[in-house]
């Protein structure tokens, strides 16, 4: 009978000691190679920045005037004085507050009744998951038109029904929610997602009870699928409001911050300190006000959801 | 019985008449800007209306394929994204087994700082890590558009959850046919994970092609535009435009590649979207 | 000379101490089941054979050498897992050729190994299938192929039955045996069923809480159980324990008093018993005759078809389980005599040790 050959030259005991250590489990300095390559770049290129981030936010520098050494608060006292800046913090969180509660109540209608198995919900979920694989600047491209007061989709559509156009854009009312009709367009198939993802998890069996209970279709629904998707809920309204702090290129696309910089957001003005202006201090400040705002509200949207789950 | 049973076919034919009304909405600024890009130019600048009406032209998509810039960055395009597709499946799957198959010293405390990464936005490093790029003059090549997006955590996580759940006997299956640590990695564990690859790849290449804010600040000559980025930078004086049929023509152009791709793997997009969440 | 020799192997994860200084030697050949309740460490035992887990202080030798410092893949050994653990991406063929692969068997060599082992095993038409086309019952076969074309110095399997249904279950356990003759290796056979070791091992090793037990041929373990746990553990149903009052000797043997007041003449040299020790009387379901003797009354009647069991309860109220055949007219509250054969009883010390002569 054919046995395998234990070669004898491999055991010698340098060999042994580091053979011993094969088994799947166990603790190796060169396993860690694995994960070298990403380690090296997330503390380059996040970490490092992060860091460096936080410092120069605590330093007078731009980039043509060099450093001039540590402001200490200064570059945050600036912000607060600064009525553009105190208007970016405004309209952002009214960009959230307009486009949370619409995604959620959106994402979680289209859900709801595209929740199956047909043929047509499948394709209806196809549509309107599809405009958000478009790059920002395609919807833009597409909205500005549709948004133009003379020629566009809208005006036609409301000459159809005989009013009068109107030029959202420029209208220090109507051209916020604009935007936030855009975004809700663009990337309502987020929200759709996690909501349908969410009622996946619900047991059918839930459903097989509750008719042998009698339960009507509305009773079924807030008593078994709201109660049962509450953390998708919560989970999806964290997701947007992160994602809606960071509005930038629908703004600077569609109206550039105006008019009179009621749409300019917090991140437009980041850029434009940081890259028009180039003072790289005050923006790295802005930048950590943008970061703590969004970590403030996502921490108060989780701890409200778990008192109300306690 | 059958009344109620005639309430719920009401309850279900007005939802679905509200969805696909909905749908409409949806789907119509598209359906219109691609009617629009098959329209002459000087028709548009008097009026938007009757779409399916004639004049048809093809000169706005002609006029983009003699345009040298447009295919520049949509070159430009194509490299950043298969670039930082490829380098993110290398390293994330890498990564990925590490941390989830294998063990070493301080592994528990760097995977902590990968989930911690997570919480991080660009937004709150990008003008350091533009002055990082500016100190070493490496703005306007393609490292520097390649680069910043390797380092999020997103697809090094996805890849740690799928080879977890791969059962861990295989593996051992496979060292007990002498197998090398890298060859169960090669032969075994990198064919099994090819849909979690897919999802991860195609999700990473559709990002990559759309994304906006580090290019716009890192490429600033044009010839070393993205697409994104190029496209954004012909929307100024909008309203005035002579070109509106071209500049839909270019949408269109610039949007097809991912809609093709949306068309072909929607399932990967979709689970990719529903795994992945906040980024 | 052993083929395979297990010398002071302990191992630890964390603070609990899975192996607790276990030596063993296996003959060469022998179709050995390590059996044992679940958690006792039978698979981490087994996974020391094969390298999946480092030894945490002891040697393990295979054949005269020394393995435990080995690859897995170095150590010639195969191991049919529980879950099959086939590569899904693979073809049944494929999945064979892996290994032979690995180690530079030629092609044609590997062809012919894949060919006599389907052959032996029925999986000739499987061969270009994947994992997923095939039934559990085809799997297991599978993943014994792709043990068998490596010609190992041992086999190892943990648990593999556990999956099938009891038809195919017994099947596969007949024909491990015969494979075991055909094929004449060492094979280690995990398993926490005691059916699977009485049937199959020509050695079983009775495992608890890490330690051995017991070694022996399955007729030795049945009859002669070295502990309380062993004889408890082996056997369905399980044996009868009764506390003893006392013990005499006669003949220079001992005979113990049951609760009851009636007494058992074992075989048990009086000379064996420690004086004023405690002990536990065992005795099997087959070595209590009904007829005369004790009387009890019947609880419980449980037909098996061949045989009937029957649950009756001994004046003082401890239970006792005996064997009537399969037609036996009974019914629950009738009144029964019973006898212990003595002969065939035990005597268990208070530290569980069976006392023998
Ligand atoms: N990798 C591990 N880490 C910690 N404890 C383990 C590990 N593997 C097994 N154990 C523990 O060791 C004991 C023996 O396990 P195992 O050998 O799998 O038992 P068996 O196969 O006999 O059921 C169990 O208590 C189990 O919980
Ligand atoms: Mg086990």
């Amino acid at each position: 009978m054919v046995r395998l050959r234990i070669s004898s030259g491999r055991t010698g005991s340098h060999y042994m000691a580091e053979r011993a250590a094969s088994g799947i489990g166990l603790s190796r300095l060169s396993n860690g190679l694995f994960v070298a390559p990403y380690m090296l770049l997330v503390f380059g290129l996040l970490f490092a920045p992060l860091v460096l981030g936080i410092w120069l936010a605590f330093q007078d520098y731009d980039m043509l005037g060099g450093w001039a050494g540590g402001v200490g608060l200064e570059n945050f006292e600036n912000l607060l004085d600064d009525k553009i800046f105190r208007g970016t913090v405004r309209n952002t969180i009214k960009f959230v507050l307009m486009t949370t509660p619409a995604f959620v109540a959106l994402g979680l209608f289209l859900a709801l009744a595209l929740n199956n198995s047909l043929r047509r919900s499948a394709i209806l979920r196809a549509i309107f998951f599809g405009s958000s694989v478009l790059s920002v600047t395609i919807v833009t491209l597409i909205w500005r038109l549709v948004y133009l007061p003379d020629r566009g989709l809208l005006a036609d559509i409301l000459s159809l029904v005989s009013l009068p156009s109107v030029d959202l854009i420029t209208s220090q009312t109507w051209a916020l929610p604009a935007i936030a009709i855009v975004t809700v367009w663009w990337i309502i198939g987020l929200p759709m997602t996690l909501f349908l993802a969410g009622l996946q998890q619900i047991p059918p069996e839930l459903y097989e009870a509750a008719a042998l209970d009698n339960a009507s279709r509305w009773r079924t629904l807030t008593s078994i699928t709201l109660p049962s998707i509450r953390r998708t809920i919560i989970v999806v309204a964290v997701i947007e409001v992160i994602l809606q702090f960071q509005l930038f290129g629908q703004a600077l696309l569609i109206t550039g911050g105006g008019p009179d910089n009621t749409t300019r957001p917090m991140v437009q003005f980041i850029y434009e300190a940081g890259f028009r202006d180039l003072q790289l201090g005050f923006a790295a400040a802005a930048s950590q006000v943008l970061f703590a705002l969004m970590l403030i509200a996502a921490l108060a949207q989780m701890w409200a959801g778990r008192r109300r789950e306690g | 019985m059958a009344t109620y049973r005639r309430g719920r076919g009401l309850g279900d034919r007005l939802l679905l008449l509200a969805v696909v009304a909905l749908a409409i909405v949806w789907i119509a600024p598209i359906v219109w800007v691609i009617g629009l890009s098959f329209k002459p130019n000087d028709v548009l600048m008097r009026s938007t209306g009757g779409i399916h009406l004639p004049p048809f032209t093809l000169k706005n998509y002609v006029d983009i394929i003699a345009s040298s810039q447009v295919f520049a960055w949509m070159l430009n395009s194509f490299i950043v994204a298969i670039g930082q597709t490829v380098l993110t499946l290398v390293i994330a799957s890498l990564a990925g087994y590490g941390f989830a198959r294998t063990n070493f010293p301080g592994r528990n405390v760097l995977f902590v700082l990968v989930l911690a990464a997570l919480a991080v936005p660009e937004q709150a490093i990008i003008v350091p890590l533009h002055t990082m790029f500016a100190a070493v003059d490496l703005h306007n090549t393609y490292a520097a558009l390649i680069a910043p997006r390797l380092a999020f955590p997103f697809g090094v996580l996805l890849m740690t959850q799928y080879f977890r759940a791969i059962p861990a006997e295989i593996e051992e299956a496979a060292l007990l046919d002498r197998a090398s640590r890298l060859k169960v990695f090669w032969r075994i564990v990198l064919p099994l994970s090819i849909p979690a690859q897919a999802t991860l790849g195609i999700y990473t290449f559709l990002h990559a092609w759309n994304e906006y804010f580090w290019p716009l600040v890192s490429a600033t000559k044009p010839a070393m535009y993205t697409l994104t980025v190029g496209l954004a930078s012909m929307q100024t004086n909008f309203a005035q435009t002579e070109g509106i049929g071209f500049l839909m023509a270019q949408a269109v152009f610039a949007g097809l590649p991912v809609l093709i791709l949306y068309l072909f793997f929607q399932r990967h997009i979709v689970s990719a979207v529903a795994g992945g969440g906040n980024k | 000379m052993a083929e395979l020799s297990l010398r002071n192997v302990s191992k630890r994860f964390g603070a609990v101490e899975v192996i607790r200084d276990l030596s063993l030697d296996i003959p060469s050949g022998e179709f050995a089941v390590f059996l044992g309740p679940s958690g006792c460490g039978k698979s981490t035992l087994l996974r020391m054979i094969a390298g999946l887990e480092a030894v945490g202080s002891g040697e393990i030798h295979l054949g005269g050498a020394r393995i435990d410092t080995m690859a897995p893949g170095d150590r010639g050994i195969a191991m049919v897992f529980q879950h099959y653990a086939l590569y899904p991406h693979m073809t049944v063929r494929e999945n064979m050729a892996f290994g032979l692969r690995n180690i530079g068997t030629p092609p044609a060599e590997i062809e012919r190994k894949i060919a006599d082992a389907a052959e032996m095993l029925e999986i000739g038409e499987l061969l270009a299938r994947k994992p997923t086309q095939l039934s559990g019952g085809q799997r297991q076969r599978v993943a014994i192929g792709r043990a068998i074309v490596k010609q190992p110095r041992a086999f190892l399997f943990d648990e593999p039955l556990s999956n099938l249904d009891a038809a195919l279950r017994s099947r596969t356990r007949i024909e491990l045996a015969r494979l075991h003759q055909r094929v004449s290796s060492t094979m280690i056979f995990v398993t926490h069923d005691q059916v699977e070791a009485m049937t199959m091992a020509t050695r079983i090793v009775v495992m608890n809480q890490g330690r051995i037990e017991q070694v022996g041929t399955p007729m030795e373990i049945y009859q002669r159980p070295r502990t309380r746990f062993v004889a408890g553990f082996i056997g369905a149903p399980a044996m009868n324990f009764l506390p003893v009052t006392g013990v005499t000797g006669r003949g220079g043997m001992a005979v113990a008093r049951l609760p009851d007041g009636s007494e058992v003449a074992t075989e048990v040299p009086i000379g064996a018993v420690k004086a004023g020790a405690t002990l536990t009387l065992g005795v099997r379901a087959e070595h209590v005759l009904p007829g005369n003797g004790a009387a009890a009354k019947v609880d419980v009647i449980e037909r098996l078809g061949e045989r009937t069991l029957v649950y009756a309860n001994l004046s003082d109220g401890s239970a006792v389980v005996y064997d009537e055949p399969g037609d036996v007219q009974l019914s629950v509250g009738e009144s029964v005599a019973l006898t212990i054969d003595g002969a065939a009883a035990h005597l268990f010390g208070p530290d569980g040790l069976a006392l023998h002569g």
